[in-house]
């Protein structure tokens, strides 16, 4: 009743009646007044978020190109209001050493990542060269060019990683990726790495030592800052978007075909036509990976079924013709949805069969023959 | 997702240089939030346009002051709560009540209401984006009540009218609304209490 009194009193709409009946309760306690006080801060800090209009939802959800059916909410929430219990199913933790994160030393040695643990890393002088941690790993100092010595980091499918180089450059790590990169930058020099899999770099200036990406097919040098590169070995192609500042990717066995790109544009080296193209983009579709989120525009399924691929580490079979031809537009937080709670709103769009075995997904039209 | 878009941080760089047509672009998106905080302390919309017009203008004099782009926020809803606090001692905000025992309480809460809100940059960031989520996240009929009632400021009766349901289908809905908002945002405010009680 009073929860009422309040909200009415808040919007402007309560009698001088039901405001001295308020009034009164406020002043019967502490806790009354508190209670108050909470809600009529909560009604006035809605005035921070600006203007909200009722049809648009900046938490999209996943809907198919031509459909103009509403907007749904996450995936995980639809999920959790419908029930689906009895889809609920675990995928068993692997132990095997593909499955974890693995960094490869320059003596040859190995280290995981496994616990909640942090240590320190040395080298052979015993000097402090990195530090780390469960989900990423901070690289410092620098050394003479002919002392530099690499370390080779590998992300697997399922898992995501972080890392600082002696530079100061940060690096994200998406899965099924591997880079490959000075353990400490030499003084003079160019900052090489090597990349294949999928990376977020923002990259420490430094105009004297430009830093370059080198993948399978192309090279992409960077004068400074924020970029997203995708080289998967099973792609037919080699893409860059840049966010910030300004990269430059150009072909390995010939330099001069190269591109000079500016914020909110991708390059595209595709491996066919041996060309580099160029297209403006909403980086945030790309970066989205980076803070946990997938997020897709007019993705074709099959991008899809590949992005969860990586991202799950389960195997996806897909026998439905129809479903193949269609792309959705929407985002998906990645600790929060499971692979079913994607493939059920997939659905409710574009109704399709899966089973699921063990770790692979068969997907089959609704009408079987 | 809510990272400041390349486009906006060139706008504030000019802004900043003094370029009027950038500083345009954050009148335009802020006047009616400031608008909006104001008049639930002095309750009238003119007045509290001319509050809005005011803070603004001394942004725009004072630009060099603001750090980043998300100073902006802060530092207009620091001017505003200050300007408000100023007009209620001042005795210049417009009696709502015959009763004056009513418009003197209401003057008192809205007081202490005030000076529990601290607008701290890197707060203010990280509370849009979680009233953003949690609005998102009603119910869907609750949600477009709350969006009708806050943000297109429509009656009670109005809204039943537009829905079709009944009124105190709308005032449910509205309380529940803010129940489930104040405690999306009960971190943030228990801070304040924290604040405010110790001292």
């Amino acid at each position: 009743m009073t929860s009422e009194l309040i909200y009415k009193y808040l919007s402007n709409e309560a009698s001088e009646q039901e405001v001295q009946q308020l009034f009164d309760w406020i002043d019967a306690s502490e806790e009354n007044k508190k209670q108050f006080i909470t809600l009529k801060k909560t009604w006035t800090l809605t005035a921070i978020s600006g203007t909200i209009s009722p049809n648009t939802a900046s938490v999209m959800a996943l809907k198919p190109k031509n459909n103009a059916r509403k907007y749904f909410r996450y995936a995980a929430v639809l999920v959790v209001l419908i029930g689906l219990a009895g889809l609920a199913f675990y995928f068993n933790e692997r132990t095997t050493a593909s499955k974890e994160i693995v960094l490869e030393l320059s003596d040859g040695s190995f280290e995981y990542f496994t616990q909640k643990n942090e240590n320190n890393l040395v080298n052979s002088k015993g000097e402090l060269i990195a530090r780390k941690f469960s989900d990423r790993i901070i690289y410092f100092g620098k050394v003479l060019d002919k002392e530099v010595s690499y370390h080779t980091l590998t992300v697997p499918y399922g898992k995501r990683f972080k890392l600082t180089l002696s530079d100061g450059t940060f690096v994200s790590l998406n899965s099924g990726t591997t880079l490959r990169y000075p353990e400490q930058f030499g003084i003079n020099g160019k900052r090489n790495v090597y990349l294949t899999g999928e990376a977020f770099f923002e990259v420490a200036k430094d105009k004297q030592h430009p830093f370059i990406v080198h993948s399978d097919e192309v090279d992409i040098e960077v004068l400074g800052t924020k970029f997203n590169v995708s080289a998967y070995p099973e792609d037919k192609t080699v893409s860059s978007v840049l966010v910030e500042g300004s990269i430059q990717m150009s072909e390995k066995d010939n330099p001069l075909n190269a591109v000079l790109l500016k914020p909110s544009q991708m390059a595209v080296w595709q491996n066919e036509s041996q060309k580099i193209i160029t297209q403006t983009v909403d980086t945030a579709v790309y970066e989205a990976w980076t803070q946990g989120e997938l997020v897709f525009q007019n993705t074709p399924f099959s991008t899809i079924a590949k992005i969860i691929e990586r991202t799950y580490d389960v195997e996806i079979i897909n026998e439905n013709t129809v479903l193949a031809k269609q792309s959705f537009t929407g985002s998906i937080k990645i600790s929060e949805s499971s692979v079913a709670n994607i493939l059920e709103l997939l659905k409710r769009d574009t109704p399709f069969n899966y089973s699921i075995k063990q770790n692979t997904i068969t997907i089959t039209p609704i009408f079987h023959n | 997702m809510n990272h400041n878009t390349s486009f906006e941080l060139d706008l504030f760089k000019s802004f900043k240089e003094g370029d009027e047509t950038a500083f345009k672009f954050f009148y335009d998106k802020y006047f009616r939030r400031i608008q909006s905080f104001s008049v639930q302390f002095i309750y009238d919309q003119d007045e509290a346009e001319n509050l809005a017009q005011e803070a603004l203008l001394h942004l725009w004099q004072n630009r060099e002051n603001v750090e980043s782009i998300n100073g902006i926020q802060a530092f207009l809803f620091t001017y505003a709560k200050s300007k408000c606090l100023n007009l209620i001692r001042h005795n210049k905000v417009k009696d709502k009540f015959k009763n004056d025992l009513l418009n003197h309480k209401e003057r008192e809460l809205d007081i202490e209401v005030l000076n529990s809100l601290q607008f701290n940059t890197l707060e203010l960031t990280e509370l849009e984006r979680i009233i953003q989520e949690s609005i998102n996240e009603l119910p869907p009929k609750t949600r477009e009540v709350f969006i009708k009632k806050r943000f297109e400021n429509k009656k009670n009766a109005e809204i039943a009218e537009e829905m079709q349901v009944t009124l105190k289908a709308v005032e449910a809905h509205m309380t529940k609304a803010l129940k489930i908002l104040k405690t999306k945002l009960s971190d943030y405010l228990f801070l304040i209490f924290i604040l405010i009680y110790n001292n």
